[in-house]
């Protein structure tokens, strides 16, 4: 198998090195050579942050090359426009929230304004898998705000070739006993849910 | 643990882990069992002691500063026990001095030094490249470029800062600290485990002094420093025979010097070259050096940051292209080792899969230009002080204030940057009292000079400036911004918080801030609750208009450590609100945009649910347009 890049990004807080535990786990239950990176300090307060996965029979790099991700997940539309232009090409599938957020101070002045619809747009007329999730939404159904990310990853797995009890391991292992039941429930419902949209 | 099999031979079960460089680095230190570990919390190093402190019959403190985290190693391995020292690289400039003094005196317990270095300055002040001290105290250094090095190097470390007795560095990058990787490793060195059984700790010895090796004094220090010397010509045998540093042969065509994690860009770019891989990277191991050069034809240096190999194997008589080809800052990535290596005819650009932008839109994405355009809008995403964090109020009444304000080193360096602006100098750490006495004596500012600093900063290095403003009768005002933790770095316990790590089982003694500031001699303290922005303003104006030296402690824990803290209150923005402005002036990540104007067009904000309940905006408000759900 080549190696597989998976790009997750986000806003500092948001729980992107928590997401990238639980895939970098998954993928090292099943056995593949795997090499992650991460960046922790400064960004985390609130800057943007991202991780970078790439697991197979052998990986040397820990950094994605530029437009080289087989997949990208995140948990902001704006994020999802930084990541994208840097690391997606034609092939590449683009999982994101379809929410975004941006503090006010950085987009009041009139010529700065910029709208997740533009957004989704200009993504959804360059890549042809993209996939936004109102996983917020998923996420209230099920009764917890918090395990929106978890949703997220479910739908991701179907597309990795790692199985269900490797990923049921990694999300056990990573998360507190108290959120492990709503977390399980939710990486199945983001699993079906792409039986539901039927990719 | 050892495993019987039915054979009844013992087998050495090895299993796999995911660690990160720095639980590697911990893992190891574990496995040569380090007596004492000491550090101070920096970016990209702070995760080693807490993984550390995880494991059974360790010793692991944060300590005041880098310096005392050095001593106490020192002191420690003076008592014939392994000691470790973790830092950032700045932090290894504080520790210098006994640094320097200590790589001539050499050592009895093994002494490693782990010095994690931050090119691109994701999280620091600079990006000095840390290998320049290993030549400078004419120390021995390794480079790990995964995981599985982090672990066996720092382990190796140990044996060999007792065999060479010298102190050991072992360098690393925030690629390597921060990068997880497949680590082999016995189960018994995994943490959290009852007994930890595989732990062996040096034997018991009881002191005995030795005058000529650690008293520094000129006349033993003369002798010694000829030791240090003649040491490296031993170190260098070690460096081109021990095996650890490697010549991976492939093409003889080409050829590539190596160390640290640009091993690793190299492998996966030029699978196909030549690779001397530097391992054990000072003192440099020349004959493998010159054995490279002579049988392979084209060779050339990938490394980041300074010249460093390069300038070694200059100073052998051999000349090869580095820094020509590759920058003397930032850092490495792939598709930078991968442009280097086609400038410098290694390799030729063919159509892999990586492609840079203007190939993206050669490969005919439909609307490419819309993509740039959309781009050019979306605005960098600064880091921000978080929703609910105590400095806020402090720096918008500073802003305020309109004076000038010496800054230091944390979460709070944020408020230098927009919307707060309240900030004026960062540059390391505990610089903040110094700056504004001297600032002060500059006559320069016509009004009163604010230094400021965190509480962890204040035990960092603070203390000693504050002492010395007060006996040169310096004249500023003094703003100490307690959260009770070391946030930026995570929320490590420091001297105030009353917690420690591997004592954190019994507590530590808490020093009380205010205590210190009036065992200084300073008569004039005002101690602040920052979510009450009004009183802080006017405590901030009333000490800024004193004619004295001042302090103010402005209290309230930080909203992320040790634990989250959400007040339970949300706040909302009101009809009737006018897009004034003010609010979003804080900076508070909690503001957004609600995409509705007012009549002259101004954005009317919107508060979501990230809301801490810290009211501060509420109390900012001058036409009562926020207030709590």
């Amino acid at each position: 198998m080549n190696t597989q890049n998976i790009l997750v990004c986000g806003i500092g807080g948001q729980g992107v090195v928590l997401a990238g535990k639980i895939i970098s786990r998954a993928a090292h239950e099943k056995g593949f050579d795997l090499k992650t990176s991460e960046i922790h300090g400064m960004s985390q307060r609130g800057g943007s942050v991202s991780t970078h996965i790439r697991f197979g029979r052998k990986v040397f790099s820990p950094l994605i090359s530029q437009n080289c991700a087989d997949i990208i997940l995140s948990f902001d539309m704006y994020e999802t426009l930084r990541c994208a232009a840097d690391f997606a090409n034609k092939n590449t599938l683009i999982i994101s929230s379809s929410y975004g957020k941006i503090p006010l101070w950085t987009s009041s002045r009139k010529n700065d304004r910029i709208y997740i619809a533009e957004i989704t747009a200009a993504l959804k007329s360059n890549f042809g898998k993209l996939f936004t999730i109102n996983d917020r939404e998923l996420a209230m159904d099920l009764g917890n705000l918090k395990i929106s990310n978890i949703i997220s990853i479910g739908f991701l797995s179907k597309f990795t070739g790692i199985e269900d009890a490797f990923w049921l391991k990694a999300i056990e292992s990573s998360v507190s006993e108290k959120t492990k039941e709503i977390n399980m429930e939710a990486f199945l419902a983001g699993r079906k849910w792409k039986e539901i949209i039927g990719v | 643990m050892n495993t019987i099999s039915r054979t009844g031979k013992i087998a050495k079960k090895v299993n796999t882990a995911l660690l990160t460089g720095n639980e590697a680095i911990a893992t190891g230190a574990y496995k040569a069992g380090v007596h004492v570990a000491t550090g101070y919390p920096g970016t990209p190093s702070s995760e080693i002691l807490p993984y550390l402190a995880r494991f059974n019959n360790v010793i692991v403190n944060w300590s005041i500063n880098e310096k005392t985290a050095l001593e106490i190693a020192i002191g420690a391995s003076i008592g014939y026990k392994r000691s470790m020292f973790t830092t950032k690289h700045v932090g290894l400039n504080v520790a210098s001095d006994p640094f320097m003094t200590l790589a001539i005196t050499g050592v009895r317990g093994g002494i490693v030094i782990i010095t994690a270095d931050d090119p691109n300055m994701h999280s620091s002040q600079n990006e000095q490249d840390n290998r320049l001290y290993s030549k400078f105290a004419k120390t021995p250094m390794f480079e790990p470029s995964d995981s599985n090095e982090c672990l066996e190097f720092t382990n190796l470390a140990f044996e060999i800062s007792e065999k060479f007795d010298t102190p050991v560095i072992v360098r690393t990058t925030t690629r390597i600290s921060h990068s997880k990787s497949v680590v082999r490793i016995e189960p018994i060195y995994m943490p959290n485990l009852p007994e930890n059984t595989g732990h062996k700790n040096h034997p018991e010895k009881i002191y005995v002094k030795d005058t000529e090796k650690f008293v520094m004094a000129p006349v033993y220090a003369r002798k010694r420093h000829k030791i240090a010397i003649e040491r490296l010509k031993k170190m260098q045998e070690f460096s081109n025979n021990s095996g650890i540093n490697k010549i991976e042969y492939d093409s003889l065509d080409f050829g590539i010097i190596t160390s640290g994690i640009s091993y690793q860009y190299v492998k996966e770019v030029a699978p196909f070259a030549s690779v001397l891989k530097l391992s054990f990277s000072y003192p440099v191991p020349d004959l493998l050096i010159k054995e490279f050069v002579k049988r392979v034809k084209t060779v050339i240096i990938v490394e980041e940051l300074e010249p460093f190999i390069q300038n070694e194997v200059s100073s052998l008589g051999i000349t090869l292209k580095g820094k020509e080809i590759f920058n003397r800052f930032g850092e490495l990535t792939p598709d930078l080792v991968k442009e280097g290596l086609i400038n410098s005819s290694f390799i030729k650009k063919s159509g892999d899969r990586s492609f840079n932008k203007k190939g993206l839109a050669k490969e005919g994405l439909a609307e490419f230009g819309s993509l740039l355009k959309i781009l050019e809008k979306l605005p960098q995403r600064l880091p921000a002080l978080c929703s609910g964090c105590p400095h806020t109020s402090v720096f918008y009444a500073l802003k305020k204030l309109k004076i000038p304000v010496m800054g230091d080193i944390g979460c709070y360096t944020l408020g230098a940057l927009p919307p707060l602006n309240a900030m004026d100098s960062c540059i390391s750490m505990g610089l903040a009292f110094g700056a504004a006495q001297g600032l002060y004596l500059s006559n320069s500012s016509p009004k009163k000079i604010a230094g400021i600093m965190g509480d962890s900063t204040f035990f960092h290095s603070g203390i000693t400036s504050l002492i010395d403003a007060r006996y040169n009768n310096a004249c500023f005002t003094a703003i100490i911004l307690d959260n009770a933790t070391t946030a930026m770095t995570g929320g490590q316990d420091h001297p105030g918080t009353g917690k420690n790590l591997s004592s954190g089982q019994a507590i530590s003694n808490k020093i009380d801030i205010k205590r210190v500031v009036e065992g200084i001699g300073i008569d004039e303290i005002y101690t602040i609750d920052t979510y009450d922005y009004n009183t802080t303003y006017l405590t901030l104006k009333r000490a800024l208009n004193s004619k004295n030296l001042n302090v103010v402690i402005a209290k309230r824990p930080c909203v992320l450590y040790p634990k989250k803290i959400d007040s339970g209150k949300k706040f909302t923005i009101l009809e009737g609100c006018n897009g004034c402005d003010l609010c979003m002036q804080t900076g508070c990540p909690s503001i957004l945009n609600s995409g509705r104007f007012s009549d002259n067009n101004k954005s009317i904000p919107l508060i979501d649910n990230s809301c801490t309940g810290c009211s501060i905006c509420k109390d900012i408000c001058v036409f009562n347009c926020i207030e709590e759900i």
